[in-house]
Order: C-alpha cells, then structure tokens, then sequence
C-alpha cells in the first residue's frame, strides 16, 4: 500500500506539484524568518564583539530606565585617572558615542532616514576596533572618517567636505578616512569618527564620557581587573568585561528587535494556514475522484486501514519533500524580506545568512504536521468508500447528520473564537496571552466560516455571478453554475483566499481609522502654527533650534517640549515606565491644553517639586490635588513631585507627567527638545514665516525639518501608509498560495467536466468562450473570498477598536479602498485561471467526448 | 448551393491511425455524397470505421487525405475557429451519452447552439419543438431531473434548434431502451420529413436502422454496401451477409 501510495502520486504529478508548492511556500516563509532573524542577530553579536575587540573592561553609567529616544546618561571624564593608575591597567580611554546627523558637502542626508547615526571619537591605537580601509585616523579639529557603507552610499571621496551636527549647530569637516568593522555590514547605520575633544563639543559632553574602554595588561584576566575597578568607582558607574557587555548589548538587541521574529512568524504561518486549506481541497477532490479505484481495491480485499496508509503516505511523501525544498526556499525568502525591508527604508544589519538546526526542525515539523493534519479528513472519507462504488456510480455527499454536525461544529467554533476573541480585548493578563488569545480567536471564526461557507456559497455566487451574467449571458450564467456545483469545494478554495483578504481588510480599515485618530490628535492638540522637529520624527532635535527661530520675524513665540521615560515607583518599586515632558511655561499658546484640575497659572507658576499629569495617569496612580508621587529617572535619580493639575490625555504630545525644564535637565539628564512649537504673530503670513524658518534649520541644523500642521498630519499618515505598505507585501506570499489553489481547484474540476467540454466545444463553443467560462468561474470564486473574507477583516477591526475608543480611536470606513479590494480579488481570479482556461480551452475536441 | 442538392460530399477519404507497422487504416478510400432531406444510417462491424467517417464528416477529426465539402464549404483545411463557427451554425449533434450540460435547464440546454452564438431563439421555434419533443411540462427541470429518454429528446431538439444543415447522430439510441429509442428515431424521423431536415446517423442497431432512408454499410474502412435499407430483418440480413 506503500507503494501504491508513492505510484499515484507519481502519476499526478501536477497535482502533487502544485500540493507540494503549497507546503514549500508556507515553510520556506517560516524557515525564511528563522533565517532572517538570526542572521540579523548574529550580525548584531558580530558588531558588539568587533567594536570591542582589544578591550577587556567597559565602564558606562547605570541606566536604570531605557530610552526610547533622547540622551542616554554619561560618565564623569573625571574617572579616568583613577581607572588608569589601577594595577593591571595597559591602556584606558574615553570614548563618545552618541546620535547625531550627517550630511555631505550639499547639505545632503548621509545614509538612510530612519536609519542611526553614530558621531564616535577615535581610540588610541589597541583599543581601536574600526579598521581603516582608506587614508587615517581624523587628528585635528576639523577632520573626520565615515564608514564604508555610508561613504560609498552618499559616494564621499577622501578630501571632500561632510557636515556632524550633534546638539550644537552643524559643523564642518574634512573627510580623512574610511572605516569598516569585522566582516558584518551595519545595515543603515553608520559611523563618523571625529577626535576625543571634538566628539565631545559636537555632542555637548564637555567632560564627559559615554564610556571608559580599558585594556588589560599582560597576563591580567577581565575579570581581575573589572573587580580591582569597580572598587574605585562610585554609585551609579556600571564596570563590566568587554563580554559582558557585549552580551548584554547582544541581550538588549534581542529585546529591543523581539517582536521581529515574532512579526515575521505571524506571516509565515498565515502562509501556511492558507496552504493547509489547498492541501485539504486538493487531497479531498483527488480521493473522490479516485472512488471507483477504491471501490476496486475494497473488492480485492484491501482493508480500510490499508486504504487510510495508502493516502497518508502520498501526504507524507508531498510533506517530507515541500518541507525540505521550503527550508532551501527559506534562504531565498529571506533575501526577498530582507529587499523589502529595505525597499522601506527598514535596513538592518547581515552577515553571512544563518541556518540553525532549529529552523530545520520546525521547517520539518511544520511542512509535515500540515500536510497530514490537512489530508487526515479527506483520507478518512477514502475508507468509507464501499466495494461497491468500484462497480456503481457512488455519491460521496455527505449525510444529512453529518451536515448537522459540521453546522453544530461551525457554531460552536465561532462562539468559542468570539469568546477567546473578547476575553483577549477586555480581559486582564499580559499583552502576549491577550494578543494570543485574540490571534485564537480569529483562527476559530476563520475555521467556523469555511465549515459554513459551503452554504453561503449558493448566494454568494449568485450575487458576484450577477454582473457577469448580465455582461456575457451564457458563459457567465455556466460559469457561475459551475462554481455552485460543489459547493464545498469552492467553499475551501475561496476560504484560502478569504484569510488573506480579510487580513488585508483588517489592516486598511485599522490603517484608516489610525490615520484619522492621527489627524484627528494632531488637530485638537495643535493650535495651529508650525512645528520644528527632527526629520525622523521622533529623535530630540538641538535646542539651538529653538533659539534660532524665536529671533525669526514673524514669530510671536517658540515653546519646547523635552521628554524622557522615566518608572512610578509604588510601593517601594519601580513600576511601570510613562512618558515625562518638560515644556516651556507658554506651551499652551501653541498646544491646546483641557485643565481638568488647576489652570493655565498651575503651568505658569511650576515648581521644580511640582508635576501636572494627564487624568488616565491620575487615575490609574489614585492621584489628586495635593497628592504626590515618586519616579526613577534614568540617572537612578528619585525625585518627588506634589500634582498640581490634571488635564485630559487625548492622546497626546504632553504625555503623562509635566516638569519644569531644569528638573528635567538635573534629574532626568535630557536637555534637548522633542519638539519646538512656533506661534506666529498675528497678521504675519505663516508660510513665509515657515520658508525663512527652514532656509535657517536647513543651514544651522539640518537634522530638523519645519512643518505646518497640515504636512504634520501627513507626514504621520505616511508613516501609517509606509507600515501599511509593508504588511500588505507580507501577506501577499499567503495571497499567492490561494492563488495556486484556485487554479488547482479549477484544473481539477475542469478534469472532471472534460467530456461536458468536449460537448460544448463539439456543437460549436469557441475557445475564447471556454477561456472566459473558466476565467469567470475563477473570478466569482475569488469574489466569494472576498466578500467573505471583507466581512470578517471590518468586523474584527471594529471589535479591536472598541477597547480603543476610550484612548481617542475613531474607526473609519474607507469604501473605496474596499471596493478597490474587490476588484484586486477579481485580478486574482483572472491570474488563477490563466493556466486552467488555457488548458481547457485547447483540449481535442474528440478525444474529450470519448473520454472516460 | 452544392450540385444536385448534396449537402455533404465526401472524396476519397483516408485516415491512417499511427505510423509505420502499427499503422492502422480506419479509412482507406471513401467517396459519398449525403443529399438534402434524406435520413441516412450509417452501420459497420466494431472497427469499421463508421464512427471515424461521422467524425471527418462532422469537422471533428481530419482526413489523412481526400476531401469533404458541407454545405458547399471544403472543410478539411479550415482552423479550429472556423470549424468551431461551422458546426455551431450549419451542424446538428446528438451523442450516445453526455448531451446536456447538468446545471441548465431543459430549455436551456434546447436553445444552447443560439446561446453560444449570442443569437435570440426564436420563440415560436423554440415551442413548436418543445412540443413535438413532449416535454411542455420539463422545460425547467434539469436533466438529472429527467429519464434517458427525456434527455436523449432534448438533445434531438438542440440539434434541431439552429435549423442546421446536416444533423449528425452518434449511437443515438446505443443506451436507451427500445420504447425510448422509438421516440428518438421517430423524433428524427419527424424532422426528416417535415421540418426538411438532413440526418446522418450512426448506428449498430439494425431497427434503427431500418427508420432511414438510406443504409451504406462500412467494412474495413470502405463502403461495401449502399441503399434503401428496407426492414429491420432485411437490415439483419445484409448485415450477415457482409460478414
């Protein structure tokens, strides 16, 4: 029966392939983002343990509360003496290694938008990790290297003239070298080396270090000396080895980058949901198409078991090999992804691609858990095949008990995926077990719908059939009728396509409703006027900027806002991080502040120990007038504040807590601007006002960019839109499976109406009538995916807003984006059919009408 | 207009089946001519070559050599679209088995030739054989709704519906039982004498045989006998005496 199994897969060998390629799809997009990542972390790894390659110990400052974005806490360049008189010490050295802006000699971005730059100062010579692979190391005050990657991107020569902006105003250097690290590449970011002395002006770190680098002297372990080290360092110094700082960056990256394994497996294993659902059809349409061959072997006495093995093994067989072409195909994935990526402006570092045994195993594991689990049902219909249908024409339609079942199973499934699907919106528990609780949900519902879609084939077919039938009379009126003539079979076909669609659904009504939410934030918080902000949209700006542009004419006034994350600390402990902005005390001339409690002369008259805070921060911490509450600061610093005013979040640029701009300075380390926000005098012509501003910025500070609240609102739409962009690419590899199985389940049906094709073509069909039949039948298939599948992405999206809509989410309805969807599934039904219609289009005629 | 009023004139036909020994001559020199109004049968011992002559007749299959002219047209060297036109406008067919199309109605199917051609049936038509059919009350009923006999009836009438020059029947009654293949032959019979049509049939069935005008006989891919075929047990007879 083994045997038997292998040979009728061998003698459809179409078929198995297009079964085949349906796991190799799924699996290699798995196996493609094990690749993907761990690449991308091994070259991380790499890079941390380049740049500290002839350094045995680090030291840094504590930083107890990470950093979205702003400045990171530095060390006292007081501490290197100490560290250098220390008994085992060869070498030691401050280093600064901090964001900053690079721009060529035409004030051109160096290097990708969103990607980091790094300004760094050059190390004496053993504690040096970047290799100069042209000219030397900057000496003076006005040179400096780049990167090779960058150097070549922005085609810079030695010579030329590029421009470091860090807090200050940019300046001007002399390119003098280029540099590489190891063999990995950095992706977007990149580094510009400039001296000790210099690094520390362009950054505003006069006497200050990011970090000490030590090395040992002979014979000195690491260890040793970061212990005799630590001894001499103050509270708030951390001293670690070259390797245990290397991995700790290592671990943070891991951290930081966890939810790209995770995003990229989501798709990966969307892929193979839907090739599970090809693999199910096809196996189903090939055990009834073999009935009467079973029926035969019943006869000679195969038992059912005999029967069962033979179809599993023929799944096996397709399993073991799509899994093991999807693991080679992961490799080429992975590349695509990583294209895309970059393509959006997502570029991260590589080195050379990783295959761990991990993503053998799961490829394996996966690729052939599918294929069985998706074959068990239709094999187990094979065994119920009788003798007899060898001999008599035997109707595998299912009993009316059993189609209460799957009603009663269907029902079932959407009540309990519903239920998972809420308890994940409104329960409690951690983010991971909600998200997986609502990700279950939507498995059960989409497994609900395709066990019932078989009924609401009928109707919808009838509905997407109707233009066609209108248009083309018969072809369409044959076509519709033959996409209802199984209707369990399209059922499947089209549900594969549905999960695609509805996620895509999903996304642009979710997409919609953010980007209204946006613009919506945007308007009630801005009272209009300008804002200067960095040009990736969220790194603090120099706060020269500000000062540059209150002295431009026109502007009636700037108001700042600087911000840092800083912990609540209740009970004892560090709780939960929120956001605490310092503005300038006349930032409600340019932001519309709602006071809730306090007013206008709460913010005026703000004392270093008082805070004013958002009203869902209040009432989360059980605040209110007069109460006070304590944070940790990333300068491990614990600073009290007594609440003064409360005002209603919306969302907003404010954040959770206000402090006054010096506590922000002294306790939280952060002294430059998220954003300025311009007021314009009255009568002045805010356009102009807007070029002079940025004729300036683009001079002074060119990391900047000055906007309008119109182009405010756009530009955070286009991030939504770009994002957008790129899920839609991720779920175009599950797309393109339930293409494959349309034009599976239209070859094989159209394998079964050979000699009806044979008839029509005989009394006078033409080919192109056959084609455009065919094409229709896929087109009105793709249309029941759609609609399926539109129905259940607005439903779920309007579900996952409803526990938004408290924080300021509206939902929005883009029907033409909708409609769009519709006539893209159309396209897709057009795609499908291309092969099958051209297939059956040339059949002969006679051998057709004699076939059997 | 053909000479003499044929509709059908075959010259020379040869078709060969396979190449060097295995070759197979299923025809191997027929020359006929088919004239309007008559009802021809066609019948042969398995292997004959009566079916492989309907096939080249009907445009279906292409000689080796020789020619075949319908309706005045020569056919042999048309492509599939002009072939496909031709026996959607000047050409009848009702097969042994498989002539309806399972998800139309009975009517549908009855007017498919014009459906495909994207030309409006003609009402009237379109009735009248409906009722010289019998099936008045089926004209919605879909042919799994329907008995052999039923079905093998519309597919008589769909050939009919174009009003074509040449009806070609392939075993017509080759899976119906005989009160039914009486209605069929009559049904084709019918349409010989009052609706002018022409009918070649291909047949095994000496009965049905018996209700044409004209009887060639075919052995080894030539014509070894033609003319009035007389009655059933006459029909036996030549068929024995051939053998």
């Amino acid at each position: 029966m083994t045997s038997l199994g292998l040979k009728s897969l061998w003698a459809r060998k179409i078929r198995a392939l297009t079964t085949t390629f349906a796991v190799v799809l799924g699996v290699a997009f798995v196996a493609g983002s094990y690749v993907l990542t761990d690449t991308i972390f091994a070259a991380f790894d790499e890079i941390f343990e380049e740049s500290l390659s002839g350094t045995s110990v680090v030291i840094t400052a504590e930083n107890p509360v990470k950093q979205e974005n702003g400045e990171t806490p530095t060390i006292s360049a007081s501490l290197l003496p100490t560290v250098q008189e220390t008994r085992g010490v060869r070498l030691a050295a401050g280093a600064i290694f901090t964001p900053g802006g690079f721009f060529d000699a035409q004030g051109e971005k160096i290097g990708n938008k969103f990607a980091p730059k790094f300004i760094s100062s050059t190390l004496p010579d053993g504690l040096e990790a970047l290799n100069y692979v042209e000219g030397r190391k900057p000496r003076g005050p006005r040179e400096a290297s780049i990167d090779k990657g960058a150097a070549e991107s922005s085609d810079l020569k030695l010579g030329e003239t590029i421009e470091l902006i860090g807090q200050g105003t940019a300046r001007k250097f002399r390119l003098v070298g280029i540099t590489k690290l190891g063999s990995a590449s950095f992706g977007g970011a990149s580094i510009a080396q400039v001296t000790l002395p210099v690094a520390q002006r362009l950054t505003h770190k006069l006497h200050r270090f990011d970090q000490i680098s030590v090395a040992a002297a002979k014979g000195v372990a690491a260890e040793t000396l970061k212990r005799r080290i630590a001894r001499k360092m103050p509270a708030g110094v951390k001293v670690e080895t070259a390797k245990e700082n290397a991995d700790r960056a290592s671990e943070e990256i891991r951290e930081n980058l966890g939810f790209l394994p995770t995003f990229l497996l989501v798709f990966g294993f969307i892929a193979v949901f839907v090739g599970s659902f090809l693999i199910f059809n096809t196996f189903s349409i090939t055990v009834a198409q073999r009935i009467s061959e079973f029926g035969m072997l019943r006869t000679l006495g195969a038992s059912r078991r005999q029967i069962l093995s033979s179809v599993m093994v023929e799944a096996g067989a397709i399993g073991l090999i799509g899994a093991l072409l999807g693991i080679a195909g992961g490799f080429v994935i992975a590349a695509a992804i990583e294209a895309l990526f970059k393509a959006f402006g997502l570029e991260l570092p590589t080195t050379g691609l990783q295959l761990q045994s991990r993503t053998v195993i799961v490829g394996l594991v996966v690729g052939l858990l599918v294929t069985l689990f998706s074959s068990l049902v239709p094999a187990l219909r094979s065994t119920r095949v009788p003798p007899i249908a060898a001999l008599h024409a035997f109707n595998p339609e299912p009993s009316r008990r059993r189609r209460l079942i799957y009603l009663a199973l269907s029902v079932l499934l959407a009540a309990a995926g519903l239920a998972m699907v809420l308890i994940g919106l409104f329960g409690s528990g951690s983010a991971g077990t909600r998200a997986g609780l609502m990700g279950g949900g939507a498995v059960a519902v989409v497994f609900a719908v395709s066990i019932f879609s078989p009924r609401l084939v009928p109707p919808l077919a009838t509905v997407a059939g109707w233009p066609l039938e209108r248009l083309r009379h018969l072809t369409g009126r044959l076509a519709r009728e033959n996409a209802q003539r199984n209707p369990s079979r399209t059922a499947i076909t089209a549900a594969a396509l549905m999960i695609g669609l509805a996620l895509v659904a999903f996304v642009t009504v979710f997409a919609a409703g953010l980007k209204s939410t946006v613009a919506q934030v945007v308007d009630e918080n801005f009272a209009g006027g300008l804002v200067i902000q960095n040009s990736d949209g969220f790194s603090p700006i120099p706060n020269g900027a500000a000062a540059a542009a209150r002295k431009v004419p026109g502007v009636e006034l700037v108001a700042t806002i600087r911000g840092s994350q800083a912990k609540v600390i209740e009970g004892g402990a560090a709780g939960g991080t929120v956001q605490v902005n310092a503005p300038t005390r006349d930032v409600d001339a340019a932001v519309n502040i709602e006071w809730k409690q306090g007013g206008p002369s709460a913010l005026r008259g703000l004392r270093g120990d008082e805070a004013i805070v958002a009203d869902d921060f209040a009432s989360s911490h059980n605040l209110a007038l007069g109460d006070s509450f304590q944070l940790l600061t990333q300068t491990r610093a614990r600073p009290r504040f007594r609440v003064v005013g409360e005002f209603e979040s919306k969302l907003g640029v404010l954040g959770s807590v206000l402090v006054t701009q010096p506590v922000m300075a002294r306790e939280f380390a952060q002294t430059q601007d998220l954003f300025d926000f311009v007021k314009v005098e009255e009568g002045a012509d805010e356009a102009k006002v807007q070029a002079l501003l940025t004729v300036g910025s683009e001079r002074l500070f060119p990391v900047t960019e000055v906007l309008n609240q119109g182009e405010l609102k756009e530009e955070r739409e286009n991030q939504i839109d770009g994002l957008v962009k790129l899920v839609y690419a991720l779920l175009f590899f599950a797309i393109l499976i339930s293409i494959f199985g349309i034009a599976n389940t239209l070859a094989l049906s159209i394998h079964e109406r050979t000699r009806e094709l044979g008839m029509l073509r005989a009394i006078g069909m033409s080919r192109r009538q056959v084609r455009t039949m065919i094409r229709y039948e896929a087109v009105i298939t793709a249309l029941i995916g759609a609609i399926l599948g539109m129905v259940l992405g607005v439903v779920f999206a309007a579900l996952i807003a409803q526990p938004l809509k408290d924080e300021g989410f509206t939902l929005s309805y883009p029907i033409g984006s909708l409609v769009l969807l519709l006539v893209f599934a159309a396209a897709i039904g057009v795609i499908a059919a291309i092969w099958p219609a051209r297939r059956a289009s040339r059949l002969d005629v006679l051998q057709s009408l004699q076939y059997e | 207009m053909s000479v003499n009023g044929q509709v059908v004139v075959a010259n020379d036909l040869h078709r060969r089946y396979g190449e060097g020994d295995a070759a197979v001559d299923a025809l191997a020199g027929v020359t006929t001519a088919f004239e309007r109004d008559r009802f021809t049968a066609i019948m042969g011992p398995s292997g004959s070559g009566k079916s492989t002559l309907m096939h080249i007749l009907a445009g279906l299959d292409k000689p080796t050599s020789g020619t075949v002219e319908l309706d005045g047209v020569e056919i042999t060297k048309l492509d599939d679209t002009k072939l496909t036109e031709l026996r959607r406008d000047k050409l009848g067919f009702v097969f042994q088995f498989f002539n309806l199309i399972p998800v139309l109605t009975a009517e549908e199917n009855l007017v498919l030739p014009l459906s495909i051609a994207g030309r409006k049936p003609d009402r009237e038509w379109v009735d009248q054989l409906v009722r010289t059919v019998g099936l008045e009350d089926r004209r919605t009923h879909r042919p799994a709704e329907l008995s052999g006999g039923q079905q093998q009836r519309v597919a008589v009438a769909r050939a009919l519906v174009s009003k074509p020059a040449v009806v070609f029947a392939d075993e017509p009654t080759g899976n119906l039982d005989s009160k039914a293949s009486e209605d069929v032959l009559r049904l084709l019979r019918q349409a010989v004498d009052e609706f002018g049509q022409t009918v070649v049939m291909v047949t095994h069935d000496p009965v049905a045989a018996a209700h044409a005008d004209r009887l060639i006989t075919l052995q080894d891919g030539k014509i070894v006998s033609d003319a009035a075929p007389g009655s059933a047990d006459e029909v036996i007879e030549l068929q024995k005496r051939l053998d």
